[in-house]
């Protein structure tokens, strides 16, 4: 019994990776994050690309793709600042960096804290999200990575689907 | 046993002997009689019956196993070549060439083997009854022989009911203007059906060249006596002898027309000796090993020229010593892995002259097929990208470029009609050039197709020379041919072409002569991961522009900019061209050009045109490890990828051929 229960605490937990965008804040699998990189070598803008790409950086020798998710979610944007960050994921074989404004910690969370998304969390489309950890005193929005770093169309596709 | 680990090495060996057999076979066609072609068949198909049995590939061992069997019996002379059992080898190959496919993918349980197989058994079961009749046969059709694509017509008209009619014609001795006479015979013969040869030839009996005898190969729904008596009637006519041949009992034409397509050149049969013998110790390596290799070697020369900017800035004599030895490993390192990646365009060429006989035979025409430069080497991934573009240019030639046989003499032109394949390397590219000496391009055609379609408009056309009208051909949506066939045309033919090819970094050009022919040219880099770029300076951002692209760079004073049609121009080489604002292209802030009096400009050439790039400043010339933006940015036109440079900062390559 003990060991049963023992072992499924253990299954019940998962830890995320916490991150600022303004004053919200977001989550991430940590499975899913490669390293976590300070920006302080600068962003090759890329004329014509997406508006929510904001460039390109040198991440020793290969080329990766910045996304400022607050321009992807349509959030205010804030100054860069000095604790800003670049979060490296890995999404299908690619590398993309998401910028953040300060990352905050490793977390671990029971999974059963875990909620599907309303329909819009902190001005966040739920099609963006993969849920919403609530703890004690802290609402944490888990990010669907395949489908927030996914080209745009293809959400579009799904919205004029569902039209 | 566990074959899966043996399944690569397999599938490559199956590929190689595979193009053995398709070359050998081709080689075989021509020259029928040639002991050691029919051994080296022989023996591919034999290892491949082999290795198929050893990995439990029933299918492909069954397939490979009756091919076995007809070529013995043709090596012990028992069976002779002709165009049917020519035929049914390359659709055994075929059929094999199906089977590795299927084994690739795991499904060769799927594939339909037993038509094939039947076919093949055909022959070695006819094998007693076809020796007997061999003597007779060939008494029988000792004079008049036939092309394959001859025959495939008259075992068409067969199903269509008409009957071949050899006719021996023998006119009076006394007859005189025997050409004449000989020619009106032919022309009143081909209202009761249709001529498909005649010894000697239809020119050289009109030109005289004959005794008083003549055989006329005829398709004809008319039995053989109506035929007889109606020539018999005829003045000057002595007698006629008849006979309705069966379209099995054909003999295939050895010498001359398609047969002919490769003696010249021979490429089948030097490369498939040449296969046979290159057997240097060589090591398959997989092409992503290769990749990796070339990123690390990329890697080096960047952190090199990172070290020669430290370096200088020591001042220090010994290191700077060091690091110019490095800089020579480097480069030679560099050269040899790109060395690594190059091979033969023989691994593209070697497939056309199979194509070409299709082609020729689906079109009735006598094409040769003469391959030079079969040995320049292209990078791996370029050769891969070059089949497709290859494949259309060929197609169009021998589909709209080379004339139908009787078009040829009657135009005074040479039989076969002849395609060249040619590469080289010139400087940092290699050329492949398809020539033909066809019947060229029609610039009034490519007009009225160009107007048709609404691809310009009559005042654009009347402004073009035409160089310009011929370039029309590369625009989507255009194709010349008045029928859509299925080798070429459909509308989306060379615009692909001109697509495909630039995205490889290459150019095509074409020319044309009416009557003459049609010559393409395409220029492609040696390799596509490293390239020259020169780079340049906009606001605080650099960019590498590709050095293929660059026609020179000019320095423009702000007083020889002239304003027309709201945009800026300026004189180069005694033609106005527009002047761009390299930053309203990429929306970069901050450039500095717009207040300078002295401008520099990057002219680019994009085929025809020229356009002239403003940027603030020329940086340097360097040669660059293109990487790829990956699938988020990677199709932004006018940015091919971007590079990494000594100082780690990244510079973005520019496709400014977009532009135009």
């Amino acid at each position: 019994m003990k060991d049963r229960q023992g072992k499924e605490r253990q299954e019940e937990t998962t830890q995320i990776i916490v991150f600022k965008l303004g004053e919200e804040e977001f989550g991430v699998d940590i499975l899913q994050v490669r390293e976590i990189e300070k920006l302080d070598q600068g962003i090759t803008r890329v004329p014509k690309a997406p508006p929510f790409v904001e460039g390109v950086i040198n991440l020793r020798g290969e080329i990766i793709p910045i996304v400022d998710l607050r321009v992807r979610f349509g959030l205010t944007v804030p100054e860069l600042g000095l604790d800003s960050r670049v979060i490296i994921v890995e999404v299908g074989e690619a590398l993309v960096g998401m910028l953040v404004d300060a990352v905050v910690e490793v977390l671990r969370i029971p999974v059963s804290a875990i909620e599907p998304p309303p329909p819009i969390t902190k001005g966040v489309d739920s099609y963006y999200l993969a849920g919403v950890a609530k703890l004690e005193d802290r609402l944490i929005v888990l990010l669907n990575l395949e489908r927030t770093l996914s080209p745009e169309e293809e959400k579009e596709l799904r919205e004029a689907e569902l039209e | 046993m566990d074959v899966s680990q043996y399944l690569n090495v397999f599938m490559d060996e199956c590929q190689e002997h595979l193009q053995s057999l398709n070359q050998s076979l081709l080689a075989l066609e021509q020259d029928p009689d040639n002991m050691e072609i029919l051994n080296q068949i022989f023996r591919a198909a034999h290892t491949l019956k082999g290795a198929s049995a050893t990995m439990g590939f029933n299918k492909m061992s069954n397939v490979t196993h009756a091919m076995e069997d007809v070529l013995s019996l043709l090596r012990q002379n028992e069976l002779k070549v002709n165009a049917e059992l020519i035929n049914t080898l390359f659709e055994a190959l075929d059929l094999l060439e199906v089977l590795a496919q299927g084994i690739a993918e795991g499904r060769e349980e799927d594939i339909e083997i037993a038509g094939v197989l039947q076919n093949l058994q055909k022959f070695t079961t006819q094998e007693v009854t076809a020796k007997q009749d061999q003597s007779a046969e060939r008494r029988r059709n000792l004079q008049l022989r036939y092309l394959p694509a001859e025959i495939e017509r008259i075992k068409e008209a067969a199903n269509e009911g008409l009957n071949l009619n050899h006719l021996h014609v023998y006119l009076q001795e006394e007859c005189l203007l025997k050409g004449a006479r000989a020619f009106m015979i032919l022309r009143e013969l081909e209202a009761h059906g249709e001529i498909v040869r005649t010894i000697p030839t239809a020119k050289e009996l009109e030109d005289e060249r004959f005794d008083t005898d003549f055989i006329v190969g005829i398709l004809s729904k008319k039995p053989l006596e109506f035929l007889v008596r109606f020539l018999e009637k005829m003045l000057d006519v002595a007698r006629v002898e008849g006979e309705v041949v069966g379209p099995d009992d054909l003999l295939v034409e050895r010498r001359g027309g398609v047969a002919k397509a490769t003696t010249d050149t021979s490429p089948p049969k030097a490369t498939s000796t040449k296969a046979l013998s290159n057997v240097s110790p060589t090591v398959r390596v997989d092409i992503r090993k290769l990749d990796d290799l070339m990123n690390l070697v990329g890697e080096l020369v960047i952190t090199r020229s990172r070290l020669e900017q430290l370096s200088s800035e020591q001042g220090d004599h010994a290191l700077a010593e060091t690091v110019e030895q490095l800089t020579r490993l480097t480069m030679d390192l560099r050269d040899q892995v790109l060395k690594t990646r190059m091979v033969p365009v023989d691994n593209v060429f070697s497939r056309f002259p199979r194509l070409v006989r299709d082609l020729a035979r689906e079109t009735g025409k006598e094409v040769q097929l003469q391959i030079s430069g079969a040995e320049t080497e292209l990078d791996r991934t370029v050769i891969d990208e070059i089949v497709d573009p290859l494949v259309h240019i060929i197609r169009n030639s021998i589909d709209h470029g080379i004339e139908p046989p009787e078009v040829r003499t009657a135009a005074g032109k040479s039989l076969p009609g002849v395609v060249e394949l040619k590469a080289y390397q010139a400087g940092n590219n290699v050329v492949i050039e398809v020539i033909d000496d066809g019947a060229g391009v029609n610039l009034e055609k490519v007009r009225a197709r160009a107007l048709e379609r609404g691809i310009v408009t009559p005042e654009d056309l009347e402004d073009m020379d035409d160089e310009e009208v011929m370039n029309l051909i590369f625009l989507p949506g255009f194709s010349t041919s008045d029928q859509v066939t299925d080798i070429s045309g459909r509308g989306v033919g060379m615009d692909v072409v001109k697509t495909q090819i630039s995205n490889l970094g290459g150019v095509v050009e074409m020319t044309s002569e009416a009557g003459k022919g049609t010559k393409f040219t395409i220029r492609l880099p040696l390799t596509l991961a490293i390239i020259q770029t020169l780079i340049v300076q906009l606001g605080d951002e650099v960019f590498a522009i590709p050095s293929t692209l660059i026609d020179q760079t000019i320095s423009v004073a702000k007083k020889d900019i002239k304003i027309l049609r709201n945009r800026e121009v300026t004189l180069y080489r005694g033609e106005l061209i527009p002047l761009v604002r390299l930053q309203d292209y990429l929306g970069v802030d901050r450039a500095k050009n717009a207040n300078l009096e002295e401008l520099d400009v990057v002219v680019i050439s994009t085929g025809e045109r020229r356009i002239g790039f403003v940027v603030d400043t020329l940086v340097r010339q360097q040669d660059v490890v293109i990487k790829s933006l990956g699938s988020y940015l990677g199709n932004i036109p006018g940015i091919a990828g971007a590079t990494i440079l000594g100082d780690g900062k990244i510079a973005l390559i520019l496709d400014l051929r977009s532009v135009a």
